[in-house]
């Protein structure tokens, strides 16, 4: 059992690795805008369409 | 045949090609410039989306005065040594070509960077080089493109923005870091509940009380900080706000988990706390939300142009409206909007004061005619003389005492009343308690701190946001957007609907009735060849309702009265009655009302301009009596409509010819009379009326147009829609009492483990997740199940 505090301290330190990394994202503004990407992503395969005609 | 740019339907193929059909020449030149670029894949994200550039050319020169440093500062949203970023407004955009296009604009100009676009906000923020290109060219770049920027004088809400933006992001953060206390801390604290009292090492339960204690620190100094200062700054106005009972259960929780983890006295609530947060959190989030997606509460000042043409010895330049003083000769075109009060130089002209007063039909003013801020002008471009600076107009003064009004939301009240009540009550059962037991200081202090902690009204405060925010979110992609989720309450209590009709209940589009002899196609061709080249409305109107077709030659126009021309061999005069008589020399023809047309000298008939109403106009009125709701129709507009409505309102629901301030005294006097009154309007020329109304809706046909005061803004396709959202208002109060009284049972339930002092924190991490998940999935599923009537 002596291995449990270990454990425990290692899955709270991956956790606030992803925290961080959230947090970051925030104040980066990536959930500034929920709607606009959702459009943004569907343009690559249009334009590869078009080209091939 | 639609128009291969917009996709709106062509009457002819004069413009463009065989393959290629074009509306006007606008959505040509747009199509022109994209082929050029090689930029046609615009038109296979979405087919033919274009902006429609039907409508009066657009004047370039409207952009000189973005040359101004102190005007375009208002756009900038940094400058870092040669690069600036803007940030621009295109109420234009609406599709995924739209995006595109307006993220390809480093293609159309060497010194853009780059562009990137908010489809929801319809922004686009454009990075240039500031030597190589300037905000001008850029706004001339989208105007050519067919999306013209929005100029007014308000800037782009720029700051407003960036507030928002700001306070949605702390949200997410205040949420992450309460979210990743919580998993945590429940993982910690399930582990010790199921180990029980004497099932894991020292070393463990020291490891993971310091670990908890570690993670919820932050919860309450920053996550929950909304709900600690809101309680401090209410209680320093001596007001009792639901948030006081809220904060006082978080300290009790955080503080006495605390003393029960250092002096060994049990593991501690620190689970339920920081869950308790993520969830108030989770309410915060749906407010903010709904809140982001309204924003036309705009100032007066959005909706005057940046600029305006001045004639200043004898040049014409383009300047800031700000800088027009009295004396100052300004120049304005059709379409514009009149900056400041002035008077007319020009011999005639026509404004449209739709906005200001309420009346449909543009005004024919003449030379020295007293010309008010806000009028629109129709046709030929006017000159006027300003008579007093912007700020000061008319308009800004009647906005100005709209606006210091105080906002008036019984939703905050309701939030203050019941703080105090719940408050109260909670102390009194936590007080009686603690007594009960009093000998023993130890169970009468852990039974205080549970009354206290089990009372927290986080459902209650969950229940209403939420619900509301939902409803809120949901009405908006209807295109109705509200003020603020108390509005959906003030709807609630209306009892009385006070129409205005101009725009609201009739069409604002025109109809032209012929009455007269028949007219033959040829004749109707020539008719509409001679009427076109007028830009009086009435004559364009009449043109709109006849055959488009050939041209005219020959044209003499009287300016104001009439105009007379050759078409397909026909000698046509259309005028006012009194014009045709001059001209006919019969003096009978005089008396006549409307616009008289003769043909080779032969009076053949009169338009009569008439506007309608809309069709579902008498359904949705009967539907709101059927509610027990009393309709009121108090408008500006003369009675020349009253046979129109008469099978709409009966004789004494309605009045006629009111001005602004007699319609203010009309709602002031229902609501001296007890009623409550809901005002229907179509926004500025109503805002004095919809501000003495209890709450308001302003109905437009473009929810671009400004609606002052309004506490709703509702498209007019959507009025029939009326009695179905009070009805929903109703709905919804269901809902939340609903949870209210769940959550009532709920707490009672908790209260009398607190009393009897079993309340073990594995009790309170099961009930209070399990009450606010609830009141949650109670308070969304509730507001949009009842929302399907909107579909």
């Amino acid at each position: 059992m002596s291995v449990m505090p270990l454990l425990v301290i290692c899955s709270i330190l991956v956790a606030g690795g992803f925290l961080l990394a959230f947090l970051f994202a925030t104040k980066r503004g990536q959930y500034d805008d929920l709607g606009t990407p959702a459009v943004r992503m569907l343009f690559d395969d249009v334009h590869k369409k078009t080209e091939i005609k | 045949m639609r128009c291969t740019h917009c996709g709106e339907p062509c009457s002819d193929r004069s413009i463009g090609n065989e393959t290629e059909i074009f509306c006007c020449t606008g959505c040509k030149s747009v199509y022109d410039i994209l082929q050029q670029s090689g930029m046609c894949e615009y038109y296979a994200f979405d087919g033919a989306s274009g902006v429609s550039q039907r409508g009066p050319a657009r004047d370039r020169s409207v952009y000189d005065v973005l040359d101004d440093a102190a005007t375009a500062a208002r756009f900038v949203d940094y400058t870092s040594g040669p690069i600036t970023r803007v940030r621009l407004t295109l109420p234009g955009m609406h599709c995924a070509s739209c995006v595109w296009l307006l993220e390809q604009l480093h293609r159309f100009d060497q010194g853009i960077r780059s562009s990137r676009v908010d489809l929801m906000r319809k922004t686009v923020e454009v990075e240039f080089v500031n030597t190589r290109t300037g905000l001008k060219s850029i706004a001339i770049i989208l105007s050519s493109l067919g999306y013209e920027p929005l100029l007014t004088s308000e800037g782009t809400e720029h700051d407003r923005d960036v507030e928002r933006r700001e306070a949605t992001r702390k949200i997410y953060l205040r949420l992450g870091i309460a979210g990743f206390a919580a998993g945590n801390v429940m993982m910690i604290s399930i582990a010790r509940y199921v180990a029980g009292e004497d099932g894991m090492d020292y070393t463990l339960v020291s490891l993971f009380s310091v670990l908890s204690i570690a993670l919820s620190i932050p919860v309450y100094f920053f996550s929950a900080s909304p709900w600690l200062t809101s309680a401090v700054a209410s209680l320093r106005r001596r007001v009792v706000n639901l948030d006081v009972p809220v904060a006082l259960g978080i300290t009790t929780l955080f503080v006495r988990s605390i003393i029960d983890i250092v002096s060994g006295g049990g593991e501690g609530f620190l689970d339920s706390f920081a869950g308790l947060v993520f969830f108030l959190l989770i309410g915060r989030l749906f407010q903010q939300k709904a809140f982001d997606a309204v924003s036309f509460d705009r100032t007066v000042r959005s909706f005057f142009p940046l600029s305006v043409r001045r004639e200043h010895k004898g040049s014409e330049s383009v300047v800031p409206i700000d800088t027009i003083r009295t004396g100052d000769l300004m120049i304005v075109r059709n379409g514009e909007v009149i900056p400041a009060d002035s008077v007319l130089m020009s011999a005639t002209g026509y404004v449209d004061y739709s906005f200001v007063t309420g009346e449909s039909v543009p005004v024919e003013c003449t030379s020295g005619t007293m010309i008010y801020a806000g009028g629109k002008v129709v046709g030929t471009a006017v000159r006027l003389t300003a008579t007093r600076p912007v700020s000061q107009s008319y308009l800004a003064s009647l906005w100005e005492r709209t606006a210091s009004r105080t906002p008036r939301s019984s939703y905050m009240k309701l939030s203050d009343r019941f703080g105090l009540w719940f408050t109260a009550g909670t102390m009194v059962v936590a007080f009686v308690g603690a007594a009960f037991w009093l000998p023993n200081v130890a169970v009468a202090v852990n039974v205080f701190t549970a009354v206290l902690i089990i009372a927290c009204p986080c459902a209650l405060t969950l229940a209403a946001p939420i619900t509301l925010g939902t409803a809120m979110g949901v009405l908006g992609r209807f295109g109705m957007y509200i003020k603020n989720i108390g509005v959906l309450l003030e709807l609630k209590n209306a009892n009385t609907v006070v129409f205005d009709k101009t725009g609201t209940l009739t069409s604002t589009y025109h109809d032209v009735v012929y009455d007269g002899t028949p007219l033959t196609q040829e004749e109707q061709e020539a008719v509409e060849a001679v009427a076109s080249h007028s830009a009086h409305p009435v004559s364009q109107s009449i043109a709109r309702k006849m055959q488009p077709s050939s041209t005219a030659d020959v044209m003499v126009e009287d300016v104001g009265r009439g105009v007379r021309g050759r078409s397909n061999g026909h000698e046509i005069v259309i005028g006012s009655t009194a014009y045709l008589s001059e001209i006919l020399g019969d003096s009978a023809i005089a008396n006549g009302v409307g616009t008289a047309v003769a043909i080779d000298g032969v009076l053949m008939g009169r338009f009569v301009m008439r506007s309608h109403v809309r069709k579902d106009v008498p359904g949705m009125v009967k539907a709101l009596r059927a509610s027990s709701l009393r309709a009121r129709l108090v408008t500006g507009d003369t009675d020349r409509d009253e046979i129109m409505l008469q099978d709409v309102f009966a004789k004494d629901e309605m009045q006629f010819r009111a001005s602004p301030s007699e319609k203010v005294a009309a709602v002031e006097n229902m609501r001296n009379n007890g009623a409550t009154v809901l005002m229907v309007g179509d926004g500025l020329n109503d805002v004095s009326a919809m501000a003495a109304a209890d709450v308001s809706i302003a109905v437009t046909d473009e929810t671009s147009t400004l609606a002052p005061a309004s506490d709703l803004v509702m498209p007019a396709a959507r009025l029939a829609d009326l009695p179905g959202l009070l009805r929903y208002t109703h709905e919804l109060t269901w809902v939340i009492s609903t949870a209210l009284w769940f959550t009532m049972a709920y707490n009672v339930v908790g209260v009398s483990l607190a009393l009897a002092g079993i309340l073990t924190p594995v009790i309170t991490a099961i009930m209070m997740p399990v009450s606010s998940l609830l009141v949650v999935g109670m308070s969304v599923v509730g507001a949009r199940l009842f929302a399907r009537r909107f579909a």
